[in-house]
């Protein structure tokens, strides 16, 4: 019989699966001991580096390092070029999608996604409607979110405004690389420490003018749980880190205040949620943004990576419209499935989500973090009667999903190797002609026994994916 | 470079001094405990404290309680300095800041710098004041400034010499003179209220500045003071002496404004080099030795006011004098 959950390491008659062999074989020769230092010296390396995530508690700030798992996920070479063809079939058909609906907005006439859900999205910006965008590259940096069962690869998630988790795909790769350096190389693993290089070439392809770009990244600063990852990458890049208090606009250019006066800016990969940006267009009490910002963009003197407004292609209600949105804008069939989605705005979608609340995972339209939902197979009748209460109330808000069998792969916990549900996190980007994905991604691992929240403010924690041939 | 991030590298180095120096300061009175008198124990902790500019925890009124308490307490006053993060000048607070300014940074500094720097402050955040007592009261001091000297080596070998390594050296040589100013300056005037060696021994002074053997190879093993103000003040070659700093303070911010990018000098730079003249030049071997408590306050007050004109010129986003580069 079939076993519930996929495993990424053993077949169902137990053997290692032919990629996994060599790491099996590896780990199952070593004392609980050895596994034991492995892990202490990934968690070591992590510690010192200060890769750490923060974390916001009332006055109190403090630097959190994420659980790393030093066993990886292994992947065959094979599975992961049909994960990155249908990485960047979807991020195309979105960018496609984006600049539709603040132009001419063709889809919505069309009937391809209902108009109410695309105007009455908070996160869809009436200000970039009409905006010319540079070479229509709505959004250069994309995460999706993908899971596995037994039927396969599917999206159960796409990040199109801020993807974080970047740093920890190259941090996990280098203390595992670091912990297996034979291996490592005898897997030929596919190489993801190029990253920063290929972002630097998408960023600066994406420049207004023909000159050598200046490209900086806007980081909401140290506070921020990601700024880490902003202090990477901008210093893998060599580009500058700026806050908005570094930046000014002047006759509609923005400039950066260095130490020899403003110099001007071409390119901005922002880190920064769209309300924040600009005080004057957007949230007027926003301290992080500068006054002007968007002005200048409008102008069309720098280019945003990504775009404001690109939240409303991955709102969780729209996403349910993504194979449609490929089907309209490319012709073509989704090479990655989404997952089964019933929407509570439409009446079948939220009688068939309040009659299987026990069975189904609730989201909030615009929750993230694991935040604002309802695991129903793992929560009590009191807590599915208050879920049912709010949908009644905002059935809008909500959509569901059934409880996915997510893949498990093997962990380090507890002093021995047991499996623990997985996601993966892909990084796709999309340049002036040309799209690009590193072979790898921030692969998450619900780390408490039983739980399918890989989120590391839920008690998450992650692990390295190998690309390797197979 | 970014006028944040150079006030992020200036403070980085001006904190890591600090913190140099604070250690310098708390193992003088630590190491006298083994040998040294109660009153002469309380005079390194007046120098510590006024050094500081502080007050020393709970300070007693009369000179007579303020002995016994200095000397008692030795204990708490170190706590106080070492690992006490309400007291900004505590090593604990002065590695925390320059390390909050490092993060800010990072994408600037090399790997081992960094985890240099945090790992240090991953040993301090859990410090542990009365195992480490137990173990030598200077114990605490001693693991501190051997991380220092560790992260100043990789900082030596490692970073680039660019905007931002000469704002970090100007932070540090900046807090340097200013601690060291008012560093001598106690010790003089403490030294003469005394009246006698045995309270403040130069040779003491020297040891502390890491001079003394250099002194006796230069000079001779009989310490003389004013040979001892000469050499820690005019010294071109002694890396602690005044002399020393203000020339290195010159030449970073000559880099910073490379040479004929700027006429006239830009305000900091006519005033570091007129502060180099005036250290050059003082007279502190002759009659005028009398007048050196004024002048070192004198030094200190200059270079707090050039610490303001480079904050000024570089630091506090100069965009209204600026212009696209």
């Amino acid at each position: 019989m079939e076993p519930r959950f996929y495993d990424e390491m053993f077949e169902n008659d137990g053997t290692a699966r032919a990629a996994g062999r060599r790491m099996v074989e590896a780990l199952g020769g070593l004392a609980p001991e050895d596994l034991a230092k492995l892990q202490e010296s990934v968690y070591r390396r992590f510690l010192h580096e200060g890769i750490t995530f923060t974390v916001l508690g009332g006055d109190e700030m403090t630097e959190r390092i994420i659980p790393l798992d030093f066993v990886p996920r292994l992947l065959a070479a094979r599975e992961w070029e049909h994960i990155e063809r249908g990485l960047k079939q979807r991020l195309a058909a979105l960018n496609l999608f984006l600049k539709d609906i603040y132009h001419e907005g063709r889809s919505l006439r069309d009937g391809v996604v209902p108009l109410d859900l695309v105007l009455g999205c908070p996160q869809y910006r009436i200000e970039m409607r009409g905006i010319n965008i540079p070479h229509d590259v709505y959004v250069a940096v994309c995460g999706t979110d993908l899971v596995r069962t037994h039927d396969g690869f599917a999206v159960l998630e796409d990040n199109l405004r801020v993807p974080s988790g970047v740093s920890y795909m190259l941090g996990c790769r280098d203390a595992v690389k670091g912990a297996f350096p034979d291996l490592y190389r005898a897997h030929r693993v596919r190489e993801v420490s190029d990253y920063s290089k290929r972002l630097y070439a998408i960023l600066s392809s994406l420049a207004p003018s023909m000159r050598t770009p200046r490209v900086a990244i806007l980081t909401p600063g140290l506070y921020n749980s990601a700024f880490y990852e902003h202090a990477l990458l901008a210093g893998e890049m060599g580009i500058d880190l700026v806050e908005g208090q570094d930046l000014v606009v002047h006759d509609a250019v923005l400039f950066a205040r260095t130490t020899k006066g403003l110099q001007r800016i071409d390119v901005l990969y922002r880190r920064l949620d769209d309300d924040f940006l600009d005080p004057v267009t957007f949230r007027a009490d926003s301290a992080l943004g500068a006054a002007g910002l968007f002005h200048a963009y409008r102008a069309g003197n720098f280019v945003l990576a990504n775009a404001p407004g690109t939240g409303v292609a991955d709102d969780k209600a729209l996403y349910a419209y993504v194979p449609r949105i490929i089907r309209y804008f490319l012709d073509e069939e989704p090479i990655l499935s989404n997952v089964e989605t019933h929407l509570c705005r439409e009446p079948d979608g939220l009688a068939h989500t309040l009659e299987h609340l026990d069975e189904l995972v609730v989201k909030e339209v615009g929750g993230s973090g694991g935040y604002g939902m309802l695991v129903g197979p793992h929560s009590t009748r009191a807590e599915r009667a208050e879920f049912a209460e709010r949908i009644r109330a905002d059935p809008a808000n909500f959509i569901s999903q059934p409880t996915l069998d997510l893949s498990r792969a093997p962990c380090f916990v507890d002093g021995r190797i047991e499996p623990r549900h997985v996601d993966l996190r892909p990084f796709v980007l999309q340049g002036r002609d040309r799209q690009d994905v590193v072979p790898g991604g921030l692969c998450r691992v619900a780390l408490r026994r039983g739980s399918l929240v890989v989120n590391s403010s839920q008690g998450g924690g992650c692990k390295d994916l190998w690309v390797v041939d197979g | 470079m970014l006028a944040r991030v150079a006030a992020n590298f200036y403070w980085m180095g001006r904190y890591l001094e600090r913190t140099k120096q604070t250690i310098r300061l708390v193992r003088y009175p630590l190491d006298r405990l083994v040998d040294r008198t109660a009153g002469e124990i309380a005079v390194a902790w007046e120098v510590v404290y006024r050094t500081l500019g502080q007050t020393p925890p709970d300070a007693p009124e009369s000179r007579a309680e303020a002995e016994m308490f200095l000397m008692t307490d030795a204990y708490t006053l170190a706590g106080s300095l070492i690992e006490e993060t309400a007291n900004p000048e505590s090593i604990v607070s002065c590695w925390n800041v320059a390390r909050e300014n490092a993060r800010q940074v990072r994408s600037h500094l090399p790997l081992p710098v960094w985890t240099c720097l945090n790992q240090g402050f991953l040993w301090m955040r859990d410090i542990d004041l009365p195992t480490a007592w137990r173990s030598g009261p200077s114990a605490l001091a001693g693991e501190a400034s051997d991380r220092l000297r560790h992260l100043s080596g990789v900082m030596d070998a490692l970073m680039y010499r660019d905007d931002g390594w000469r704002f970090m050296v100007l932070g540090r040589f900046i807090e340097r003179v200013q601690h060291q100013a008012a560093f001598l300056g106690a010790w003089v005037e403490l030294g003469r209220r005394e009246r006698g060696e045995a309270a403040l021994p130069w040779a003491d002074l020297l040891r502390i500045c890491g001079a003394y053997e250099v002194y006796s190879r230069r000079y001779s093993m009989q310490v003389r003071q004013e040979q001892v103000l000469v050499f820690l003040v005019q010294d071109p070659e002694l890396p602690r002496s005044l002399r020393f700093s203000m020339h290195l303070i010159e030449e970073m911010l000559a880099g910073i404004d490379a040479a004929g990018a700027r006429y006239p000098l830009a305000p900091p730079h006519r005033m570091a080099l007129r502060l180099a003249a005036a250290l050059e030049v003082e007279n502190l071997d002759g009659e005028r030795g009398r007048d050196s408590v004024r002048f070192f306050r004198s030094i200190a007050n200059e270079c707090r006011r050039l610490h303001e004109l480079a904050v000024a010129a570089y630091l506090e986003f100069p965009f209204a004098a600026g212009q696209e580069t």
